[in-house]
């Protein structure tokens, strides 16, 4: 009963991917341009088997989650900082307003010659785009923070640490869970990126060399293993999240 | 948020006008290393690549790319958003599609697009359509959720039909949050026309920066990241205005500053 109920919910991912394997099945275009699921299942298969789709996932995981965690301490310094003090608000708010829209990838070239091509580089343009969400949301989320509850927590004799921990901390976790959400796709994403203009390592780099060399399926196989990584990571705020802020029940429509 | 500012705001000024008169000062003394021109010579290039054209035909390409892509996946995200937040049918269809594609980073999927729709145009243009569509159909479909249940009602009562409600109710009701969705959109029409010039392209701004780095022309590649930042500032802030006359009356949902 679960299970057609299952089968159900999700019939149009069923339905779409019947249609995919109809269409290559009957040949309707080259199996080189689509080739049919079995055989991106074999690739996949093949290559988590022998361990390479496994090292190249973790070189791209790697430089992620040090370029987002990097990001993740300059962004709540900046921040709680910007929340705190009025002054630091007017130098840098203006930074993070006006530069929000800009693409700051267009940098990767010049931070090629600064940090050398390779992990260097991509480390600092995630950091670089990462920091500029997740300062945003902490900033907004500790001004989120209701003036009659810090009035209130002042007027129990409560301390300025005490404040900060027990009153602005609680109250800017739920925005700044959104920034996370935000950020961490993006990290991923410039990885991504970065390995395919000039890398010869990670996920990014082994797509573009499988359909470079008319490897379709492999490619394939290998945004699978990446789709998989996006999903996964982004279910995994997701829960931090419902862990974390318990009080207050997740506000995008989409769970 | 202008108002708070008043009084201070120049203090904002501060930090960029002391970072561009630092460098300066020590690009003129010899101090910096090739990749850091000073910023007179980078204006210097401007103009000349403004006055040949040669810049405004690598702008032209790189803003027709990113503008109809953004176009034709705002188009379908807002409809399909609508749709998804009015029909339960349509809702049914895409919600699993969308929850589990969402999260997935589909610029990964630019080498196989350039194997599937050739090096043009129209690989880039599929691609940013792809990235555009998912935010703009989230805040679209939220923003259609968050209609009230009486309007709807009422608007039925008073014999509205389906597509009235669509049209009359549920677009307006939809329309701050389709704004967000929209300004995230653009913004990520641009970092991934940008992307697919710098992977594969022979004209455009991304071309260019990698042209000039390949060339150890560091003057070009600062025009092309000048010019980059411009219009990704410039378009946003003419969608906001946009924003700004449509949604009179309406909080706009842009309290969260980005």
């Amino acid at each position: 009963m679960t299970i057609v109920r299952w089968f159900g919910r999700y019939y149009s991912i069923f339905l779409l991917l019947a249609i995919y394997e109809l269409i290559v099945r009957f040949g309707l275009v080259s199996p080189r341009l689509l080739p049919s699921l079995t055989v991106i299942g074999e690739q996949l298969w093949r290559y988590l088997a022998n361990g390479e789709l496994i090292v190249q996932a973790q070189v791209t995981l790697y430089r992620a989650f040090a370029g987002f965690s990097l990001a993740l301490i300059l962004g709540m310094l900046i921040g709680t900082l910007m929340a705190r003090s009025r002054l630091a608000e007017r130098l840098i708010e203006p930074i993070f307003y006006f530069g929000y829209p800009i693409p700051k990838i267009a940098l990767y070239p010049v931070f090629i010659f600064v940090f050398g091509l390779g992990t260097g580089s991509t480390i600092a343009l995630i950091v670089l785009e990462c920091v500029y969400p997740i300062t945003i949301h902490v900033h907004a989320g500790m001004r989120s923070a209701d003036r009659v509850l810090i009035w209130a927590a002042r007027n129990m004799g409560a301390s300025p640490v005490q404040i900060f921990w027990r009153v602005l901390v609680p109250a800017a976790l739920p925005i700044f869970f959104t920034g996370l959400r935000i950020a961490l796709p993006v990290a991923l994403i410039i990885t991504l990126v970065t390995e395919m203009i000039g890398e010869s390592r990670g996920l990014g780099y082994f797509v573009t060399y499988a359909s470079a060399s008319y490897q379709n399926a492999r490619a394939m196989a290998a945004f699978f293993v990446i789709a998989a990584i996006g999903f996964a990571l982004d279910r995994a705020v997701l829960y931090a999240r419902r862990r974390v802020v318990f009080w207050q029940p997740t506000d995008t429509s989409i769970k | 948020m202008m108002a708070k500012l008043r009084g201070g705001a120049w203090l904002g000024l501060l930090p960029p006008l002391i970072v561009l008169i630092v460098w300066e000062t020590m690009a003129e003394a010899g101090r910096l290393p090739d990749y850091l021109p000073a910023p007179s010579i980078i204006a210097r290039q401007t103009l000349t690549m403004l006055a040949s054209g040669e810049l405004m035909r690598h702008i032209g390409v790189s803003l027709f790319q990113a503008l109809s892509g953004f176009a034709i996946g705002a188009f379908f995200g807002t409809v399909l958003g609508l749709l998804s937040g009015a029909l339960r049918p349509v809702d049914r269809f895409y919600e699993p599609l969308i929850s589990l594609t969402y999260p997935v980073p589909k610029i990964a999927l630019l080498p196989l697009i350039f194997a599937w729709f050739g090096l043009g145009d129209l690989s880039k243009i599929v691609t940013i359509t792809i990235s555009v569509f998912y935010p703009i159909y989230i805040s679209a479909l939220a923003g259609a959720k968050s209609v009230s249940r009486v309007h709807v009602w009422a608007a039925r009562n008073m014999g509205a039909s389906a597509t009235q409600i669509i049209w009359r109710v549920l677009l307006p009701t939809a329309l701050p949050q389709i704004f967000t969705g929209l300004r995230i959109g653009l913004a990520l029409s641009f970092v991934v026309m940008f992307v697919a010039e710098m992977v594969e392209s022979s004209v455009g701004l991304g071309y260019l920066i990698l042209f000039a780095e390949q060339n150890l022309r560091f003057d070009m590649m600062y025009v092309a990241i000048v010019s980059i930042g411009i219009i990704g500032f410039s378009a946003d802030f003419l969608l906001r205005q946009i924003g700004k006359r449509l949604l009179v009356g309406q909080l706009t949902a842009t309290e969260i500053r980005r």
